[in-house]
């Protein structure tokens, strides 16, 4: 008898120790199931901020835009204007300051001012960092008033091509003004104005400015190449001059006004492209590599000074342009008597 | 009724010339007139009849901060004008930097007519604030022969580029009327040299002139200085090149120097050698039918004997204005 209570209560317990695993199982999954959610909820507010804080919608970004896509292909180096071919004075200017193999004897100096107190100032060896704060002024005191007014009125785009063409008093510096010019004129038929949506206010515009520009230019070319026939090259200069020659600055300051370039913008580009143009020339010339290249181009100090720059002449009217540095002139101007050259300028 | 006397004119620093080709053949001035500080002299008996002089001066030897010169120039169809002046143009310092000295020329060409200004250089004095303009309009077979030059200063005191500022503009216009209504600019040359540094990365302005003690300009335009400037161009287009090496033995260069040179040829080999010796650096360039020249050199005086023996070696100025236009250059 005693044997089948022992088992009764066996099995009693046996019972009680099931019932304590159902109910832990039955917490267990409820605690699993409570997490699950709060999981889920923490993700999905989190997503939704990820969403409105770093995934804007593209068309809001400030990248995209018609302007800034201008901006970014007219800043490009790649751009075919054929600037690689042209140091604006740097390759003269190395030639020009030399050291001489010798030390030279002063003979002029001393017998000229023999009571002089001052000794004269010599100039510094040549430089990157002489000639690119010199350059820089010059090309922006010679050339930016004339970007920024096309900008300004690209209507006066012929008469501003006339008057600078008045004031490149250099055969050296008007080849390279000229070639750039008619470069960026054949980039705007051939290329960048079919992207003007047809019809549009800027298509119509540009239509109405640099299409009776481009056949100003093409009548002036073929009569000079005629009367060029006649008479030999180096005469044909004492005629009149051709309504208008496409130099690079006025073409620009219109091209950029009409593919919507801010004014601030387009003075920047400018003046960036002629320091690109400098330090691509300088490691042609030997005189750095690439790094120091983009090291140059990176530099506070270039940023500053185009900014300078653009705030010296921001204000300055084209009849108020001229030449800030008179020694590039003679530097630019002597280029073609040099023994070798690598560039046309 | 002329007056035997120079007419003063109304305002300060004001003049005027007007040259007339007389019965005679020979040029005069049908007016002379000027008030102080500008000063116009024409020597009584011409030394020479190729061209009528006028000596440009101003009281007490220079241009005192603020001072305005104003001087128009009428030259009428045949008739040759010469302009000098006596000794450096002298720019003296301004009590303040927005005290302007100012020099205006305005200078009209009939057809036929010359214009030779020869003058001095401007030597601008440290401190000193000063605009310069001059403006040519030329009838279509006019001449001009123009030499504009600025000087660092008194470099005896040691100025080397000190002034506060200095503005040349050259504009050379065909007339109104002239093919082109209402004339077209055919060159101009604007020359900024201004103190204040745009920022301190930039070069100031001594820096910026390269021990460069003068600058010059030469614009020649027309019938009459075709010859002056072709001559500039074929020198310019016959100097030696830069970066050539002479491989020539010691020998055979001496033997070049005792060898028949043609006077032309000793002038040239001597200019050459003083180009080098006094570091001057000129171009020349043919722009929209004239011809300029522009010239630099670390001392004055090298400047004046380049410009000199170019303009003498060639010969067209003494021959069309006579030996007196080049007073200043030599």
């Amino acid at each position: 008898m005693s044997q089948l209570q022992d088992g009764k209560a066996m099995v009693n317990e046996a019972e009680a120790i099931e019932n304590d695993i159902a109910d832990l199982e039955r917490r267990l999954a409820e605690a699993k199931l409570k997490q699950r959610q709060a999981l889920q909820q923490r993700n999905s507010t989190e997503e939704s901020e990820l969403e409105a804080t770093l995934v804007p919608s593209p068309s809001q970004t400030t990248l995209h835009s018609p302007a800034n896509h201008f901006l970014l292909l007219l800043s490009d180096s790649a751009l075919p204007l054929g600037s690689f071919a042209f140091s604006s004075g740097l390759e003269s200017y190395l030639a020009h300051n030399k050291p001489p193999p010798f030390s030279p004897s002063p003979s002029y100096n001393t017998t000229s001012l023999p009571n002089n107190p001052v000794p004269r100032t010599k100039p510094p060896p040549p430089s990157f960092t002489s000639f690119l704060p010199l350059s820089l002024s010059s090309y922006a005191s010679t050339t930016l008033p004339y970007v920024l007014a096309a900008h300004r009125n690209p209507t006066q785009l012929a008469l501003l091509d006339d008057t600078l063409d008045a004031t490149i008093v250099c055969t050296v510096g008007r080849r390279a003004s000229v070639a750039q010019g008619r470069a960026l004129l054949s980039i705007w038929e051939r290329s960048l104005s079919a992207s003007l949506p047809p019809g549009s206010a800027s298509a119509e515009k540009a239509a109405g400015i640099l299409k009776p520009f481009s056949v100003l230019l093409r009548s002036s070319s073929s009569s000079s190449t005629s009367s060029a026939t006649n008479t030999s090259s180096s005469s044909s200069g004492w005629n009149d001059p051709p309504p208008v020659s496409a130099h690079l600055p006025p073409l620009f300051g219109a091209i950029c006004a009409l593919v919507g370039l801010s004014l601030e913008q387009t003075a920047y580009v400018y003046l960036l492209s002629h320091v690109k143009a400098l330090v691509s020339a300088a490691v042609r010339a030997g005189m750095f590599g690439p790094y120091q290249a983009q090291k140059t181009l990176a530099s506070r100090a270039a940023q500053e000074m185009i900014a300078a720059m653009v705030e010296r002449e921001w204000e300055t009217g084209v009849e108020k342009a001229g030449q800030s540095v008179p020694v590039m002139d003679l530097w630019v101007g002597r280029h073609e008597v040099l023994y070798s050259r690598i560039f046309n300028s | 009724m002329n007056s035997p006397f120079p007419k003063s004119s109304s305002a300060a620093g004001e003049g005027k010339i007007i040259a007339r080709l007389q019965p005679d053949g020979v040029s005069g001035l049908e007016t002379i007139t000027y008030q102080y500080p500008l000063k116009l002299i024409s020597p009584s008996k011409p030394a020479e009849d190729k061209s009528v002089l006028v000596f440009l001066l101003s009281y007490g030897g220079g241009l005192v901060g603020g001072d305005q010169v104003d001087l128009s120039i009428h030259v009428h169809p045949q008739a040759k004008l010469t302009i000098v002046t006596q000794g450096h143009t002298k720019v003296f310092t301004s009590t303040k930097p927005d005290i302007v000295t100012r020099q205006t020329l305005r200078a009209e060409v009939a057809a036929g007519g010359a214009l030779c200004l020869l003058p001095d250089p401007v030597q601008p004095f440290a401190g000193s604030v000063y605009e310069q303009t001059q403006i040519f309009k030329l009838a279509k077979d006019a001449s001009l022969c123009l030499l504009d030059w600025v000087t660092q200063g008194r470099s005896a005191r040691g100025e080397d580029w000190s002034f506060v500022r200095w503005l040349g503009r050259n504009e050379v216009w065909t007339r109104p009327g002239d093919g082109d209504n209402g004339g077209r600019l055919l060159v101009q040359d604007s020359l900024i040299l201004d103190s204040a540094q745009a920022h301190p990365q930039m070069k100031t302005l001594r820096e910026s002139m390269h021990a460069i003690g003068i600058m010059g300009t030469l614009i020649l335009r027309g019938p009459l200085m075709k010859s002056l400037g072709e001559f500039f161009l074929d020198e310019f287009a016959a100097l030696p090149r830069i970066g050539a090496r002479d491989w020539r033995s010691e020998d055979a260069k001496k033997a070049e120097v005792n060898e028949g040179l043609s006077a032309a040829e000793t002038w040239r080999r001597d200019r050459l050698k003083m180009e080098k010796e006094s570091g001057l650096l000129w171009s020349a360039a043919l722009v929209r039918g004239c011809v300029v020249v522009k010239f630099g050199a670390p001392e004055v005086e090298a400047g004046r004997a380049w410009i000199g023996s170019m303009l003498v070696q060639e010969g067209s100025i003494d021959e069309i204005f006579g030996n007196h236009a080049l007073l200043c250059v030599k």
